[in-house]
């Protein structure tokens, strides 16, 4: 599988133009990606997280900016400050929700047993609610040429389908999730449009299902020897990009996809190494700042008292936070280089837009919404990047 | 102005996505020229850069369409745009924003943990008396159950023993002028421990019994449980808990390995709330056996027995309790008259040990390190 990894996409040859047919092209530097991220990163340190706003809001400009359809790049015009404007209206409203959500909590300890559950399924809708309002807002903010893509359709009523379609796909054990996918996928693109070109989501559940079914009946057993886990991930997730390109339509232009099943395979293989890497160098941290703290402790005590006042002790607590946090920001580095520029880059470069002309004279339309979805998103921890 | 240098661009009018080829002149203002007519134009200090990729440059104007761009790929043109506009960066990202942001997010932070800190135990104090008594006990009927769980064992019910130890908790009781339900167990365990739940449960772990000498030290700690149900702390604690985790969390949001940050921040606010709740119960519990005409010592010294001498610990941030021995100091302090009746006689003293030797060997509970009285 090895001679997959190192892809092709900057050695290609540029195939003869074919009229009708454009390529997405992306321009971006790596170095100043990963310059960018690390960067955002330490800042988020330094900020004690509020910088995330703005890192992601970076991360976007680099990448929509650096993607260009035709020649023409894309533009994201949203801020850092209306993400933390959002956020911050998301607080308003989830802090008595919470407070509620505790309440209720207490009064569901009589009832005991589904206590919990419907509160759950409350938790998951909202998601789906901030997810749908979030890519609106991400959507309003992206323009091309000029003119700028909107939503409309209704984040309650996503939310209802998304809980409806989940259940099902439950219900069946997994196999209606490809038409789950097809159906919300539909529900988001047609309430989707470029300035007055309407978009659409013709990808079906069956064509989905029958080119992943048998990845989905490998990859259960594979978890008990891991090692192929990964692979099939990769090629079920090259496979659903495929799907999903193939089967937009924004007025009569179309998208192919020509992601091959292999193309992600070696990004997941890096970040699984990072990982592996930076946990390794956690742990060995770890053993060092207990050995001394454990040294430090000039105790008649047991064994496991020693250990418990090495670990109270305020130093050793600040190292072991400290090698936590790092490690932790830094597999969000690699994971924003490998999973979300590289995939990027590989996703959109296998991109050919069919019929760009229909495009052409495009009337400008649709209104600006506020990161309040976002805001939202972040507050669940369901942020997307 | 070099006459004949034709500047081009491509003008995109916000309105539709038609690339309009126009040439560039440079008068009052960026004039934009569609086939000899000007079309729009852009004062000078109004533009600016919208992003692009490196090699083209992409106007916006601030007082036009929020959408019109200008793009500008031949390099003299671009040289010419950025020696008119002299405004091209303004309000974009700078050093000077980044700054900002770092200041008024250390701002936002240090106020949050000032609120957590000073904020929240004022409202936990404020709020516990407030609430009903229901609403308590039944926090305390899951909390107990967890409680059950860590500490495994049953309770004991030897007649006998459970006389003696209803007739101490009842003498207690009225002395500490408890006008709470309370409902007190003993509980098979061998964890030297005691602790008090929410609605006036309180537990006494057989461990402990087995730990102790005399009546005096077990009325001292079940004095300070009583400290915790009639001062209501298992509720502040858990209005304290939920509002340092809400504030914590909302500081910290999404950072990745955000969640061990909050646990790691709110270990240490809630010991810090705990060791001022654990020395207003020992302030309890002096002036109970004081009342009762007993010295709280025995029970200062039951405390260093279980813990160990205190030589070579430090207090730390992380310390849900005061040290014992500084406890232990507290409760010798008082050398007031203790003539008082002996609260249990030998013959009870005796059952209230063995109360839980009816009892079929239960499974016994795990070593526990957090002493929690």
């Amino acid at each position: 599988m090895n001679e997959t990894v190192s892809l092709p996409f900057d050695v290609s040859p540029v195939p003869p133009p074919i009229p009708g047919v454009n390529r997405i092209a992306f321009s971006g530097r790596r170095a100043d990606f990963r310059r960018l991220v690390i960067r955002g990163t330490a800042l988020e340190l330094v900020t004690v997280g509020f910088y995330r706003f703005w890192l992601a809001t970076d991360m976007r400009r680099h990448l929509w900016s650096n993607t260009a359809v035709d020649g023409d790049a894309a533009e994201y015009t949203g801020t850092g400050k209306e993400l933390l404007i959002g956020f911050l209206f998301a607080l308003a409203i989830l802090a008595p929700i919470y407070l509620a959500y505790f309440l209720v909590g207490l009064e569901a300890e009589r009832i005991k047993a589904f206590a919990s559950l419907p509160l759950g399924v409350f938790f998951f809708l909202f998601a789906q609610f901030a997810i749908y309002r979030a890519r609106r807002y991400r959507l309003t903010r992206t323009v091309w040429r000029g003119v700028r893509f909107w939503m409309t359709g209704s984040g309650i009523s996503y939310a209802w389908r998304a809980g409806l379609w989940v259940l099902f796909a439950i219900v069946t054990i997994g196999f209606a999730a490809p038409w789950a996918k097809a159906a919300l996928e539909r529900y988001k693109m047609r309430h989707t449009a470029y300035g007055d070109l309407q978009g659409r989501f013709e990808g079906t559940g069956w064509s989905l299902f029958k080119q992943t079914w048998w990845m989905w009946l490998l990859l259960w057993p594979s978890f008990l020897i891991l090692i192929p886990v990964p692979f099939i991930l990769a090629a079920i997730r090259a496979t659903e990009w495929r799907w999903w390109t193939s089967g937009i339509r924004i007025g009569d232009v179309g998208f192919t996809c020509k992601l091959n099943d292999s193309a992600l395979i070696g990004l997941y293989w890096k970040v699984i190494g990072w990982s592996v890497l930076l946990f390794t160098g956690l742990g060995a941290w770890f053993g060092v700042v207990f050995a001394i703290g454990y040294q430090s402790v000039s105790a008649s005590v047991s064994e496991e008292q020693k250990f418990i006042m090495a670990t109270q002790k305020l130093p050793v607590l600040f190292a072991l936070g400290f090698g936590y946090i790092l490690v932790a920001l830094a597999v969000g580095v690699v994971i924003r280089i490998y999973l979300t520029r590289d995939v990027w880059q590989r996703v959109v470069e296998s991109i050919t837009v069919q019929n760009l002309a229909a495009a052409d004279n495009v009337k400008a339309q649709g209104h600006l919404v506020s990161a309040l979805g976002e805001g939202f998103a972040d507050s669940l921890d369901i942020a997307g990047f | 102005m070099v006459l004949g240098a034709e500047h081009t661009a491509v003008f995109l009018d916000g309105r539709s996505n038609r690339k309009r080829n126009v040439t560039l002149r440079f008068a009052g203002g960026l004039d934009i020229a569609e086939e000899g007519t000007v079309v729009d134009s852009w004062p000078y200090d109004q533009v600016r850069r919208a992003d692009s990729p490196p090699q083209t440059l992409r106007l916006r104007c601030a007082t036009a369409l929020p959408l019109a761009r200008l793009e500008v790929s031949d390099a003299a043109t671009q040289g010419a745009i950025t020696a008119y506009c002299r405004s091209l960066d303004v309000g974009g990202a700078s050093a000077g924003q980044t700054w900002r942001i770092v200041f008024w997010s250390l701002a936002a932070a240090a106020s949050i943990l000032l609120l957590a800190f000073f904020g929240i135990p004022f409202a936990a104090d404020r709020l516990a008396p407030m609430l009903p008594l229901s609403i308590e006990q039944r926090i305390g009927g899951a909390v107990e159950k967890q409680a059950a769980f860590m500490f495994g064992g049953k309770t004991c019910n030897g007649a006998e023993g459970q006389a003696a130890f209803t007739k101490l908790v009842d003498k207690l009781k009225t002395a500490g002028g408890i006008d709470l339900p309370l409902e007190a167990h003993v509980v098979s365990s061998r964890v030297p421990n005691a602790y008090a739940l929410p609605g006036g449960k309180v537990y006494l772990l057989d461990g402990l019994l087995k730990k102790a000498d005399k009546p005096d030290e077990i009325a001292g700690v079940l004095a300070h449980e009583l400290g915790h149900v009639q001062h209501r702390d298992s509720l502040r604690k858990i209005i304290q808990t939920g509002g340092t985790s809400f504030l914590i969390g909302l500081l910290f949001g999404d950072v990745t390995g955000g969640s061990a940050v909050l646990f790691v921040g709110r270990s240490l606010f809630d010991a810090s709330y705990s060791r001022d709740q654990e020395r207003a119960a020992d302030a309890f519990a002096v002036d109970v056996m004081r009342k009762l005409g007993r010295s709280p010592k025995p029970f200062g010294d039951l405390l260093v027995r279980v813990t160990g001498s205190d030589a070579d610990k430090s207090l730390t941030l992380l310390s849900s309790h005061p040290m014992s021995e500084d406890r232990l100091a507290l409760m010798s302090k008082d050398t007031s008259a203790r003539e008082g009746p002996e609260l249990l006689s030998a013959a009870e003293w005796k059952a209230l040990k063995s109360i839980c030797s009816s009892l079929a060997k239960g499974e016994p509970g795990t070593a526990g390190f957090k002493i929690k009285w």
